[in-house]
């Protein structure tokens, strides 16, 4: 009994791990996306 | 203007509480500096920590959370962006509660306090190792006299966690005693500090890819749970259940998620990057990305790229035998090349550890100071607490009781970095989830404005999933818990510490809550607090040509109520103004004016109301949050348009001092700006009077004479009858100015030199490139003259 509980505790954070981490995956390239135009994208000029 | 006298509503005395803390802007750079200051220095100690926990692949898990640190700087951006008032204590308790504020106030202090310690013990270690390896060198040459040896009974050495222990305890008594006479933090020193950092990693990289190529390296075993080699330690309380070797088999991703949860104090410094934000230049969003691109890619780079290098090329029979406490001296040792040149980069190694480690102690006492500052702002620690100091006006209680809990821990540990590395990372994960969880139900709870958020979000039936932010603080939950069962000195030291510090701010706010509850009251009768985002004279609702009056300590008024006997109120508008100095560390999010407008701050103008009233004039009241009190009165004199400043004599500077911390202050408000007139009020009614911004200097009899002289010679010449003097002048230092910036830059730096050395020491500290903006006045005593207006 003991050692079901630990395993379904210990399942619960592994979905947690492989959820979080595919998901900050996706936050890296889209951030890393933007950081990018942020770098070399070309500067709004002021006309005015 | 603000009246006084009886406390019907209509007559209680205004004050404007201004709630935009007065900063001076930095650059993104310098801004990074600040961060990678504390980021870059856990790259001395991180991975020696991590292998020791997982084994040889400990540097893909370093790696790891180097990239996963890119999307907790997402966090922390989002957390910048949003424009809410209070300290983290009530962001959080908005979010999550008090109790859930008080755990996360009590993890982050946690975090501070222990940067302090595994951050002098590290430079300790990293000092006694080259030490210790200079010594056996200076053996085999046979250099070391016989006597020497048979006191050693053999090579001298030096004990290695006992002296990290004394070097540790030094530099954080060092920084006491800094932080207490109220040293500012400088950016300037940050960026000097990270050009020597760069130097150092340039040439570690280049380096090592030069031994790479010669000398063939080993390979870096892959992150897969076969190849985790766990020590029992780093099982903590799963070490009791479980044999260590069969862990990560039967679980295979949970032995990733240990590895990884042993691995993340390489991110730890992350946290600093809210605290910079605030000081940011416009634009705040986009200079704060810029400055979070810098500093992952730099931290990436020198954490994550050192941790890979350090397997590949230091054997594994002394890496963590020898060098498991600092890393970085070893990767230096066994670069391919003669002993002595690699002797030399071990020694400038260790210099850019110590500078950056012990900068890192300092930055845990300024950031505790700071935290505990806003927390006993938000009214969960006494106040108490925040008494200046008698002489240096610093909180030096709460800067006392960081630095006891530092040394405290300092002896615990007893030099063992590992010991102190894993209570860390208790404090490090703990307050990077709080941060994101608080962050995840702003999202729902909090509806105002918000420059960014954590890509991606997706909308389903108008309400917004916010998945990127979901994720990341998965991650961080994850780990975070198992960090509790694996990290058992963590978890014991990081718990009990929490819970007692729980207990300080129940206990304390419980407290407050009464007296303060007594002190509205009071104040109800007696003051009336206008909240104003900026500094006008609007607000105020005085004229232009006032004087302003910087107040701090209310035992020291004699400036107040000399200007108050010398001056037509009716004429001159007098405002009394105090800086509520926030320390670098509690700029992350902006004021209430309760914060801003506390129990110090009322006792204060209740005596300054005393003074006017004794003497029967007026005065306006204003308290603006700044981070620099110079900054903060130069910008109000600036925006209140006054014509002098006048201040009472510091306890730290001279009435000269004085004037150059206020000059250099307006030289860095943008044009246009007018000058003013600073006077110095000393306690025996001398004054001392500075103009401040450029102005015409004072000239010397015999100057005056040699113009004129020239001026007559000069009119003789044919053509030149109509030449004025001030055209000699301005043909005199058009030429001056030539030379000065060109060819003759040194010999005119040295004549004004040896020009100030035969006249007596300048009355303000002077940069040899810096053209100083103020000058005294040749007279001094002005007993008799009111505050002056500034004369072209």
């Amino acid at each position: 009994m003991g050692l079901l509980i630990i395993t379904v505790l210990v399942r619960i954070l592994e979905t947690m791990l492989v959820v979080g981490a595919t998901g900050s995956v996706v936050v890296l390239v889209l951030s890393g996306i933007e950081d990018l135009k942020l770098l070399f994208g070309r500067e709004e000029q002021n006309y005015s | 203007m603000s009246s006084f006298g009886p406390t019907s509503p209509s007559n209680r005395v205004r004050i404007v509480v201004a709630t935009s803390v007065m900063l001076t802007f930095i650059s993104y750079w310098r801004a990074a500096a600040i961060v990678l200051n504390d980021l870059a220095s856990s790259g001395f100690y991180a991975c020696g920590i991590a292998e020791q926990a997982v084994g040889k692949s400990a540097p893909w898990f370093i790696v790891a959370v180097m990239l996963f640190s890119f999307a907790v700087r997402a966090v922390y951006v989002e957390s910048c962006s949003m424009f809410v008032r209070g300290g983290v204590y009530k962001v959080v308790k908005e979010a999550l509660g008090g109790t859930l504020a008080k755990l996360s106030v009590s993890a982050l202090m946690f975090d501070y306090i222990l940067t302090g310690p595994i951050s002098g013990v590290s430079a300790g270690q990293y000092i006694v190792g080259l030490v210790n390896e200079t010594f056996i060198t200076a053996d085999i040459h046979g250099w070391i006299p016989r006597a020497v040896h048979n006191i050693f009974h053999g090579t001298p050495h030096l004990n290695v966690n006992l002296t990290s222990v004394v070097i540790a305890l030094a530099v954080t008594i060092y920084y006491w005693w800094e932080n207490t006479k109220g040293i500012q933090e400088s950016s300037e020193k940050a960026l000097r500090v990270m050009q020597i950092t760069t130097v150092m990693v340039v040439i570690l990289l280049a380096w090592s890819a030069f031994t790479l190529l010669k000398a063939g390296y080993n390979p870096v075993p892959l992150p897969i749970p076969q190849n985790l080699h766990f020590s029992k330690e780093s099982l903590g309380f799963l070490s009791h259940s479980f044999p260590e070797q069969d862990l990560a088999k039967m679980f295979g991703l949970l032995g990733i998620l240990i590895a990884f949860g042993h691995s993340v104090l390489a991110m730890s410094g992350e946290e600093s990057l809210a605290q910079v934000n605030r000081e940011l230049a416009h634009p705040k969003l986009k200079n704060l990305k810029k400055a979070a691109i810098v500093i992952a890619i730099y931290s990436f780079v020198f954490t994550g790229l050192s941790a890979l290098l350090s397997v590949m090329l230091i054997p594994d029979a002394v890496r963590v035998p020898v060098y498991k406490d600092n890393l970085i001296s070893g990767l230096a040792m066994y670069m391919w090349g003669p002993l002595i040149l690699r002797l030399i980069f071990r020694a400038f190694v260790v210099v850019v550890g110590f500078l950056i480690l012990s900068g890192a102690v300092n930055t845990a006492i300024i950031g505790s100071n700071g935290v505990l500052n806003r927390v006993s702002e938000d009214g969960v620690l006494a106040d108490w607490f925040r008494v200046p100091h008698r002489k240096y006006g610093t909180s030096s209680r709460i800067i006392n009781m960081v630095v006891v809990l530092q040394i405290l821990t300092i002896l615990a540990s007893r030099g063992d970095v590992y010991v102190l590395g894993e209570a860390y990372a208790f404090g490090v994960i703990w307050s990077f989830t709080f941060n994101s969880l608080s962050m995840l139900v702003l999202r729902f709870k909090y509806k105002g404005e918000r420059g960014w958020k954590v890509p991606p979000n997706i909308t389903i039936a108008g309400t917004e999933i916010p998945i990127g932010l979901f994720a990341v603080m998965l991650v961080l939950l994850s780990t975070a818990l198992v960090n509790l069962a694996t990290k058992s000195v963590a978890t014991v030291a990081g718990v009990s510490f929490s819970v007692v510090f729980f207990v300080i701010f129940t206990v304390s706010e419980h407290a407050n809550r009464k007296k303060h509850a007594l002190a509205k009251e009071h104040m109800k009768d007696h003051f009336q607090l206008l909240q104003s985002d900026t500094v006008d004279r609007g607000s105020l609702g005085i004229r232009p040509g006032n004087v302003l009056v910087p107040v701090r300590d209310y035992n020291t008024l004699n400036h107040l109520r000399w200007v108050l006997e010398h001056s037509d109120t009716r004429e001159q508008d007098v405002v009394v103004m105090t800086a509520r100095v926030s320390q670098f560390g509690t700029a992350a999010y902006g004021l209430s004016s309760e914060q801003v407008f506390s129990d110090y701050e009322q006792t204060l103008f209740t005596r300054a109301v005393s003074v006017a009233e004794s003497v029967g004039k007026r005065i306006s009241l204003l308290v603006v949050p700044a981070r620099d009190p110079w900054s903060a009165i130069a910008q109000t004199a600036h925006n209140l348009e006054s014509s002098a400043v006048a201040a009472g004599i510091s306890s730290k500077m001279t009435a000269a001092e004085q004037a150059f911390a206020l000059g250099s202050a307006w030289e860095a408000i943008p044009e246009p700006k007018k000058q003013f007139v600073l006077q110095i009020v000393q306690p025996g009614g001398i004054v001392d009077t500075f103009r401040i911004g450029p102005h015409t200097p004072t000239m010397k009899n015999e100057d005056v004479a040699l113009l004129h002289r020239l001026w007559l010679n000069i009119t003789r010449e044919p053509g030149l009858e109509n030449v004025h003097h001030h055209d000699i002048l301005t043909q005199a230092l058009t030429r001056f100015a030539h030379d000065y910036g060109a060819r003759d830059h040194d010999n005119i730096v040295k004549e004004l030199g040896r020009h100030s050395a035969a006249d007596g020491p300048l009355p303000v500290r002077r940069i040899a490139d810096q053209i100083a903006t103020v000058q005294p006045e040749p007279t001094r005593p002005d007993r008799d003259e009111g505050p002056q207006s500034p004369k072209e």
